[in-house]
């Protein structure tokens, strides 16, 4: 266990304010069931997801309030965001629309060459994220003094494992030969692990850039399944609650949480709803009590100023926290080491522990 | 959407099947839950299963209770256990349910601290379901309402009377039945035999001309016969009857396990497999839901200690559908109106036992 080694500086001081004002903000996010609702577990699903167009495409509630609020105009000139999405190369420009009409302008935009793998035979390529993402992640990578990433995944796939794995080569903890091992074990392929290794030789110990990996719980994974990476990974159930971690570490502003919370509530997400999420967070230590109070706090000068139904909210928030007796847990750890390739065997048993000859094993 | 709080202290293996019931139950059902009890107990073991937290909440219990403890020494040696912050929680919200496996004289204690009588009822009832040959109702629900199976064991006359005004307000609304056929519990031939207690409750209801059909007084050996939709007795006869019920359900379970001595009556037993299967899922107590207790102004359900997840879920299932139906509100309804016509109650005796 080691401190917080990615905790910036007090952004309530003036100094972690100049400080915060003066950082680029690199966010980069996945975009199937992290920023879009999209369904891909069967062919006809791929084949419907294909043939969407742009207007049809539904964003998961507050990714884009949360996204928009994340890039600020007044913000704009030093935060940059890039998606990174297994979405075959042909279906960017539908994409792009659909980021256009939800506001939000990519500065880069990248897309797996499912096609070319096809044609090349790389049959692993077009079901396996590893190699593609990590060498995405490398390759985008923002190199500038003072940057904070935000990375944006989901539990569908294999998110958290390729975002730690990026994050801990640039802090450097995860040198040639450990990731040399990770991808041999992932079954990457040759050309990319060479390119890996280049980008690695270059990037290595640039620094604890990658601040917060949040991962969406699209599939509602038990939350135990992220505790090997340590404090660093977030699982959320929603973008409120990534949004309340973000307004706590200095990154979102109030009115980008009151902006979320509001494109929430318009999604159908009732006080309740909200109330029980922070309240999840506070139970996990991931958020403290004087987070929610500060909060409240500005929800409620919201409501003073702009005349937004807001008591209900707080009160559910109230009944909430009160319902607790521990108000400020102690966080999880900020792993130092990450056992990669023991989390990478145990997701994998996973898999197929369910099943073994076709006959169910276990529940 | 309907406010579900589940006490996570009792049931099967120490409550943790409360806690996977309550978890299933937020990824399928839409509805609130609160999950009361050690919090960071909880906390840890929430974090193996896969939940929604949007629709989980956890309420903080500092004290545990025992099962097999005295209701009053529970309320004073653990003033802050699952029951009563679960209760409280209750007491606040309209639409709470209020589910536990707890002691149910412990869950009867404090629902009498702590939540609001419905006017005119002066003890409260436990009210059981039990599966019938005959069918009930336009639904053709095959199970009938026993009441009280175990929360007011020393009953007047004035108790059974309204045991029976809420046991067809209840059956009215859950198997939607416009006049639900009530009858007594009664030993022997007929109503000479029977208790003072029971005697006069026979005469009120004959009397009262209420809206749901009195049938007069059934023997325990017609129960599963269908001829009542809601058969109403006092806490102590109506916790043996049902136990006696769900023994001879067990034994016959007992008796065909029995039959693995013998090859031919092992190749019976496979060939009838099928029915035998229907008939297990038609007595199974947890495929019931648990047992809601009527008197009070918000919803409780209670259901077995030993519960598991399936027993739970239904029992969440169940409060969900209590609270849809408005049943509660009908079940004062029905109590205000029986007293409408036959004059209200009179004081509740006082305890002989009481010191």
């Amino acid at each position: 266990m080691t401190s917080d080694p990615a905790d910036p500086s007090d952004p309530t001081s003036p100094e972690g304010q100049a400080l915060q004002q003066r950082r680029f903000m690199h966010l980069r996010w996945d975009l199937d069931k992290t920023y879009l609702r999209t369904e891909f577990d069967t062919v006809k699903d791929l084949i419907k997801t294909f043939r969407q167009k742009a207007e049809d495409k539904i964003a998961v509630a507050g990714a884009s309030a949360l996204l928009r609020a994340l890039l600020d105009p007044r913000e704009r000139s030093h935060r940059r965001v890039t998606f990174i999405s297994g979405s075959p190369r042909q279906m960017r420009k539908v994409l792009t629309a659909k980021l256009a009409l939800d506001g939000v302008e990519p500065d880069m935009f990248i897309l797996k060459p499912n096609l070319e793998n096809l044609l090349r035979g790389r049959f692993r390529a077009i079901r396996g994220q590893v190699g593609y993402k990590l060498k995405a992640l490398l390759l985008s990578h923002m190199a500038a003094e003072h940057v904070d990433e935000y990375l944006f995944g989901d539990d569908a796939e294999q998110d958290a494992f390729i975002y730690s794995v990026y994050a801990d080569i640039l802090a450097g903890r995860v040198d040639a030969v450990a990731l040399a091992a990770i991808l041999s074990t992932c079954k990457v392929y040759r050309g990319d692990v060479d390119e890996i290794m280049a980008y690695h030789r270059q990037l290595f110990g640039s620094g604890e850039v990658v601040r917060r990996i949040f991962i969406h719980l699209e599939r509602r994974s038990p939350l135990d399944r992220f505790a090997g990476y340590g404090a660093r990974v977030v699982a959320i159930y929603n973008y409120f609650q990534g949004a309340a971690v973000l307004f706590e570490a200095g990154a979102l502003e109030p009115r980008g949480l009151i902006a979320v919370t509001e494109a929430m509530e318009s999604e159908g997400y009732t006080p309740e709803r909200l109330a029980n999420s922070l309240q999840d967070l506070m139970r996990r230590g991931v958020l403290h009590f004087g987070t929610i109070q500060k909060l409240s706090r500005e929800l409620a000068a919201a409501e003073s100023t702009m005349g937004r139904p807001v008591p209900r909210f707080l009160h559910a928030f109230e009944d909430a926290v009160g319902a607790l007796e521990n108000l400020n847990r102690p966080g999880p750890r900020w792993e130092a080491e990450i056992n990669y390739l023991g989390i990478y065997h145990e997701a994998r048993f996973r898999r197929q522990q369910h099943r073994f000859l076709g006959i169910r094993l276990l529940d | 959407m309907a406010h579900i709080v589940l006490d996570s202290c009792a049931g099967r293996d120490g409550g943790r099947e409360a806690l996977e019931a309550a978890a299933i139950a937020s990824l399928q059902l839409d509805h609130q839950i609160t999950v009361v009890g050690d919090e960071s107990a909880i906390t840890d073991a929430l974090a193996k299963i896969a939940h929604d937290a949007e629709r989980l909440r956890v309420a903080h219990a500092r004290d545990r209770c025992e099962p097999d403890q005295d209701a009053a020494d529970v309320l004073r040696q653990a003033p802050r256990n699952s029951i009563v912050v679960g209760l409280e929680i209750a007491a606040r919200d309209p639409s709470a349910v209020f589910v536990s496996a707890g002691a149910p004289g412990t869950i009867v204690a404090g629902a009498q601290q702590i939540l609001n009588r419905i006017p005119g009822v002066p003890h409260a009832a436990l009210a059981a379901v039990y599966p019938t040959l005959r069918p009930h109702g336009p639904v053709s629900d095959l199970f009938a309402l026993l009441l009280d199976v175990g929360a007011t064991v020393e009953c007047s006359g004035d108790d059974l009377v309204t045991f029976a005004a809420m046991g067809a307000a209840y059956a009215s609304k859950i198997s939607r039945i416009d006049r639900p056929r009530v009858a007594l519990l009664c030993n022997g031939h007929g109503i000479a035999n029977a208790p003072v207690r029971a005697r006069e409750a026979h005469r009120r209801l004959l009397a009262a001309k209420p809206a749901f059909e009195y049938v007069g007084c059934i023997r325990a050996d017609s129960v599963t016969s269908g001829d009542a939709d809601v058969i109403v007795t006092d806490g102590f006869s109506g916790d043996v009857l049902l136990r006696t019920l769900e023994g001879v359900a067990a034994t016959g379970e007992s008796l065909l396990r029995r039959a693995a001595e013998k090859f031919q009556w092992r190749v019976g037993v496979q060939m009838l497999s099928d029915g035998i299967s229907a008939i297990r899922e038609f007595t199974d107590w947890e495929n019931y839901g648990g047992a809601p207790l009527l008197g009070f102004g918000r919803a409780v359900v209670v259901t077995q200690a030993d519960s598991g997840r399936r027993a739970f879920l239904n029992a969440i299932r169940l409060g969900a559908k209590i609270d849809r139906l408005q049943v509660i509100a009908a079940v004062s309804e029905g109590v205000a109106a029986f007293h409408g016509l036959s004059g209200p109650p009179r004081a509740p005796a006082p305890d002989p036992e009481a010191t």
